[in-house]
């Protein structure tokens, strides 16, 4: 597990997927979330903030979650944010969009909390090993 | 020869060099008419009006829908924060009890009977414990079913959406094919000049209904 003060933002327009998902971290012992309910708001958060971990939805009014993640990689204070998208987009086409845009993982709704927990390991593995 | 086609020749003979888009522009105008009619006769307007009327209904059943299961979403995920710290404070006292229970068993010199009991307990202890983040693992999945809600709701927003589009199509139809009516009798209820009522029933004051509140309304005034 990593640092376990990592500091999430879960971006999700409905509450019910935005809590289920904040009490999984909590599970995994990743106690330090915060919500936003766009792509917007999300992107104006981590602008201010000292987020350290986005886990955000697609298809969300005002912002999506492909054009918030397109944003964060083109802002260079934010291009290095780990990204996992958690969608129902289920399309071959979005996940290489995602892909391609710089998501550092991807989840299909409805997921388990062991798939949650397998693709934060993985993340969390990839950039220990890119940072050491 | 039809009126139609003796017009059609009328055009074709003044003006013989009339561009090809006007004429077919023409003959649109000719068509639409006639489905007009058609429509009005076959009471289709009527029909049309009720359509745009009932799918606001239905977008306001699929909102309600939306809204109960998202209540039904949160009610569970409520009972789940409570129950989960509960829970965790079972295992924690059932944990604790053991280890006194251990080292009292392990320090005493008392009775087999006494031992017995001890060990009847020590072995409930455990049991509770295992039952108890059995639980939690209950209530984890009662938390995950919930993403039901998510689901469902973006499919009922999505037909929602679609509710709304082919309701505002129908009432541009009813606009476009009842000329003067709805707008105009918004913008000029005071004048003389509104067109058909939509809902005459939302004021019976100042509109009749049918053609025997009409009568009535004649007669009273000794006509």
């Amino acid at each position: 597990m990593a640092n376990p003060n990592i500091k999430f933002l879960v971006v999700d327009d409905f509450s019910t997927m935005r809590r289920i998902v904040r009490n999984l971290l909590k599970e995994l012992g990743y106690t330090n979330v915060e919500e936003a309910e766009d792509g917007l708001m999300g992107l104006n958060m981590l602008k201010n903030g000292d987020f350290e971990f986005v886990v955000s939805d697609w298809n969300m009014p005002n912002m999506d979650g492909l054009t918030m993640l397109q944003n964060i990689r083109a802002d260079p204070r934010l291009s290095k944010l780990p990204v996992l998208m958690v969608t129902a987009e289920a399309k071959k086409e979005n996940i290489i969009a995602a892909a391609q845009a710089g998501a550092n993982g991807y989840v299909v709704k409805p997921f388990t909390a062991a798939t949650l927990e397998e693709k934060l390991g993985k993340i969390f593995e990839k950039l220990e090993k890119a940072g050491g | 020869m039809t009126n139609e086609s003796i017009k059609h020749s009328a055009i074709e003979a003044s003006s013989p060099m009339i561009n090809p888009q006007e004429e077919v522009i023409n003959r649109i105008g000719h068509l639409t008419r006639s489905l007009h009619d058609s429509l009005r006769e076959l009471g289709f307007d009527k029909l049309l009006e009720t359509a745009a009327n009932d799918i606001p209904d239905a977008r306001d059943r699929l909102k309600y829908v939306a809204r109960m299961t998202q209540q039904a979403a949160e009610r569970v995920l409520n009972a789940t924060d409570i129950a989960n710290p509960l829970q965790e404070e079972i295992a924690e006292g059932a944990a604790g009890l053991k280890t006194q229970w251990t080292a009292i068993k392990a320090t005493s010199s008392l009775k087999s009977d006494y031992d017995k009991v001890v060990d009847e307990t020590l072995t409930y202890l455990g049991k509770t414990i295992e039952s108890t983040s059995a639980t939690k693992a209950q209530l984890m999945d009662i938390m995950m079913a919930q993403d039901f809600q998510d689901l469902t709701g973006q499919v009922i927003k999505k037909v929602t959406e679609i509710a709304q589009s082919i309701e505002q199509q129908l009432v541009q139809v009813l606009i476009d094919f009842t000329p003067g009516a709805p707008t105009v009798a918004k913008e000029a209820d005071n004048g003389l000049m509104n067109g058909p009522q939509i809902a005459p029933e939302a004021a019976p004051e100042l509109v009749v209904a049918n053609q025997e509140q009409v009568d009535d309304l004649l007669d009273s005034l000794g006509f």
